[in-house]
């Protein structure tokens, strides 16, 4: 009796171990076993699709994937899609378990953690090689894709959080700015807009000027004006902002909240955050990607007909900014249909009329070069007049670069820092000190 | 207990029992134990082999996970706790401030608590009969509430611009007021950070009720003999709580203070809804501090090795509750 007892406890442990940690069950499809069928010439292949669940995106995918299953009848795509936390904790437990799908939706900047852990496989030549690659696709989004010199994806959009502002027309007309309707030609022309549609009542900012000092704003507004002063802050896996470069860069953020634009203390990712302070008109100006638009539009019908997106005027020769990549597809080292996986990655991504067609779909900016001008572009423009005054600017767009951890880059350390210096609790000496050392610290 | 002697426990569960008990025992133990086999041991073992590798989940390793991309470290993570130098790597820094922060909260909640809990529940426990329901359900009803919506609510009370206490100072004070309690790193009472204080405002609503039926069950127990011969002796009100009902309390209060105890050192869902670990990591808990690093930046072999340390402080406390809880206390 015992023996079995002990049986049951072994199976117990047994199955937990082999079980995958519970991967959650997509929403789409009954998930079938690990990977496709290495197919025969002419023998049916089914390709599994994990995407993030959205509907813009996904209808675009849909579309594309039907296309593709028309001109190739031997092949079925399945799309499973899960919500977008859901599918961080799901790629995270089913990667190691080898119970992925064929081909992943990732976002750039995760690209190289899980390439260098072994789960991705890399491009092959014949669907297009690292140079082409380069060539033709924009800097900042394929930048994401390569990690060692190899290429394992390919980005579908251009995600961007720099360059543009929000601008409440409304509210710049009623308080008389107007530097903006001939562009901004210096930083000294946005701060005088943004000081006449702040509002001060008894001490306390009851509407931000320009509020930029969400998390995202302040991160890539630290690491874009590093660039645009003519500062590199990684280099071969060593971070520098401890420079007169980032003093300037510093200064500059710093100026913005002493000439009355923003209370940082009132005006963070925690209160007030940029996106919900805009449409609430508590922010005549906001820092933030184009991806706002469409997310408030519904709800703030009424703000959202008098917001424009205003560039931002450069400190330096280019605009450049630094970017974080954006949404693309990859391939797993697990499949056993690899080439028709990449085939018709290169069918979404690398076509310009079906990338452009996804872009579209999804409202997200283009990751191809051919598809910034032109009648693509324009197309674009039609459809989401806003992407005007990013279309160009993209190409001055760099990656942010390989760091171990972005995420704990971006948030943990640049933005609690530099929000605390903007707050008036840290000397700029102490900032970039603080955020030299944390960066490079987790480097090791 | 020795080896011997649990096997011989195991063997009497079975010996001397016909093939159709032991199906029985066998079929009523076995999901139990299956049970605890897939959703705790294994669980426990995995999380405390974690604490020994530099494990991440976006790394391929070999069985379970382990090895290849996720090399075994050893005591490195426990030895990288003690490095206290200036230039320590963040989550090192960051461990350091969460033990502090959980102490001092934990430190500040316990004797709030049983100071409001304590005279509340005398105070409940002496009106009428027809009322002391209507008492008691108003204060246990903030237990029943998700902690996620209490965060929000309090967060909604300390908001710097819409906030009800900045309005409340505001109607008094004649003028707008937009003081961030959540926010400002500057402000401090004591040196404690305002900060902590407006989470453990938030907190205590919260949880006192627990301690107040504790106490209110124990007021209940206290024979009215021996309150009356207090009273025919000429003690007051005071006296009669200070001097006999406290004293008599002592077991009650001892088991409260400790379960507080062990319960803020758990606090999480509070501090992330309505402060995130903020401003400057003034308020970053170290359950806080596990969370973001297993999840948010995939360290899970950091933060399992954290995870034991709060274990065995959190284990030290129930042993020192086990030990003062053995006296054996009568009345």
């Amino acid at each position: 009796m015992k023996k079995i007892f002990m049986l049951f406890v072994l199976l117990a442990l047994l199955l937990s171990a082999c079980g995958g940690a519970g991967t959650p069950q997509p929403s789409g499809s009954e998930a079938p076993e690990t990977g496709g069928e290495e197919p025969a010439a002419g023998e049916n292949v089914s390709i599994r699709v994990w995407t993030h669940q959205n509907d813009s995106f996904n209808a675009g995918y849909q579309a594309l994937a039907e296309e593709y299953m028309s001109a190739h009848p031997e092949v079925e795509i399945v799309f499973e899609t899960f919500d977008y936390d859901t599918y961080i904790q799901t790629l995270q437990t089913a990667l190691p378990a080898k119970t992925e799908a064929d081909i992943l939706q990732m976002f750039g900047s995760w690209v190289c953690s899980y390439a260098e852990g072994g789960n991705l496989a890399e491009m092959p030549a014949s669907v297009i090689s690292l140079d082409d690659a380069k060539a033709q696709l924009l800097s900042a989004p394929i930048g994401g894709y390569i990690c060692d010199s190899k290429l394992y994806g390919v980005p579908q959009e251009f995600n961007i959080e720099y360059g543009a502002v929000l601008l409440n027309t409304g509210i710049a007309e009623e308080v008389g700015a107007t530097n903006y309707l001939d562009g901004w030609a210096s930083w000294d022309e946005v701060i005088e807009d943004g000081k006449k549609m702040a509002v001060v009542q008894d001490g306390v900012m009851t509407r931000s000027g320009l509020n930029f000092t969400g998390s995202d704003g302040i991160a890539t507004m630290f690491h874009s004006l590093y660039l645009q002063y003519g500062g590199q802050y990684l280099t071969d896996g060593v971070y520098t902002v401890n420079t007169p470069v980032g003093v300037q860069t510093l200064e500059l953020m710093k100026r913005l909240v002493d000439e009355g634009l923003v209370d940082p203390l009132l005006y963070n990712d925690e209160e007030n955050w940029v996106g919900d302070s805009f449409f609430a008109e508590t922010s005549a100006m906001g820092l933030v990607g184009p991806w706002a638009i469409p997310e408030y539009s519904g709800d703030y019908a009424e703000v959202a007909a008098k917001t424009i997106y205003q560039p931002l005027p450069s400190v330096g020769s280019e605009p450049g900014f630094a970017a974080a990549s954006g949404w693309g597809l990859t391939v797993s080292v697990n499949s056993k249909a690899q080439d028709t996986a990449w085939d018709f990655v290169k069918f979404v991504t690398l076509d310009t009329s079906n990338a452009v067609e996804f872009n579209l779909a999804s409202g997200t900016l283009p990751a191809l070069k051919e598809n910034i001008s032109g009648t693509n572009a324009e197309a674009l423009i039609a459809e989401f007049p806003y992407f005007e005054p990013f279309l160009g600017i993209l190409e001055y767009g760099q990656y942010e670069g390989q760091f171990p951890d972005r995420d704990f880059v971006w948030y943990e350390v640049t933005y609690p820092t530099v929000l605390s210096f903007l707050q008036s609790n840290a000397t700029l000496e102490e900032t970039l000190q603080t955020i030299e050392s944390e960066v490079q610290g987790s480097f090791k | 207990m020795t080896v011997s002697s649990r096997n011989n426990k195991l063997g009497r569960t079975f010996s001397g029992r016909n093939a159709a008990e032991k199906r029985f025992l066998t079929g009523t133990i076995s999901p139990l134990v299956l049970y605890l086999a897939f959703w705790t041991i294994f669980p426990l073992l995995w999380g405390i082999a974690l604490a020994f590798f530099d494990y991440s989940p976006r790394q391929t390793g070999g069985f379970l996970g382990f090895g290849e991309g996720n090399p075994f470290v050893g005591l490195l993570h426990f030895q990288n706790m003690l490095n206290f130098t200036a230039d320590a790597p963040l989550e090192v820094q960051q461990f350091h401030i969460g033990i502090k922060v959980t102490f001092l909260f934990a430190i500040l909640v316990v004797p709030l608590n049983l100071l409001i809990t304590l005279p509340l529940a005398f105070l409940i426990e002496s009106v009428n009969e027809g009322v002391k329901g209507i008492f008691r359900t108003i204060f246990f009803l903030p237990v029943l509430a998700p902690s996620v919506g209490v965060a929000i609510m309090w967060g909604f009370i300390f908001h710097p611009q819409r906030g009800l206490l900045n309005a409340l100072i505001g109607a008094f004070s004649g003028k707008l007021v937009g003081i961030a309690w959540l926010r400002d790193s500057s402000l401090t009472v004591w040196g404690i950070p305002v900060a902590l204080f407006a989470i453990i405002v938030a907190y205590l609503w919260q949880d006192m009720g627990y301690n107040l039926v504790i106490f209110i069950a124990a007021l209940q127990g206290i024979p009215q003999s021996i309150k009356d011969a207090a009273r025919i002796d000429g003690a007051n009100w005071w006296q009669l709580f200070a001097r006999i009902i406290v004293p008599l309390l002592m077991p009650t209060i001892l088991l409260a203070a400790i379960l507080t105890l062990i319960s803020a050192f758990q606090v999480f869902d509070i501090v992330q809804v309505m402060t995130d670990g903020g401003p400057d990591d003034q308020t970053q808990v170290l359950l806080l501090n596990i969370y973001r690093y297993a999840f948010r930046y995939q360290k899970m072999g950091w933060a399992a090795a954290v995870s034991i340390v709060m274990f065995l402080l959190v284990l030290s406390i129930s042993i020192v509750q086990t030990r003062f809880l053995r006296s054996e206390w009568e009345y």
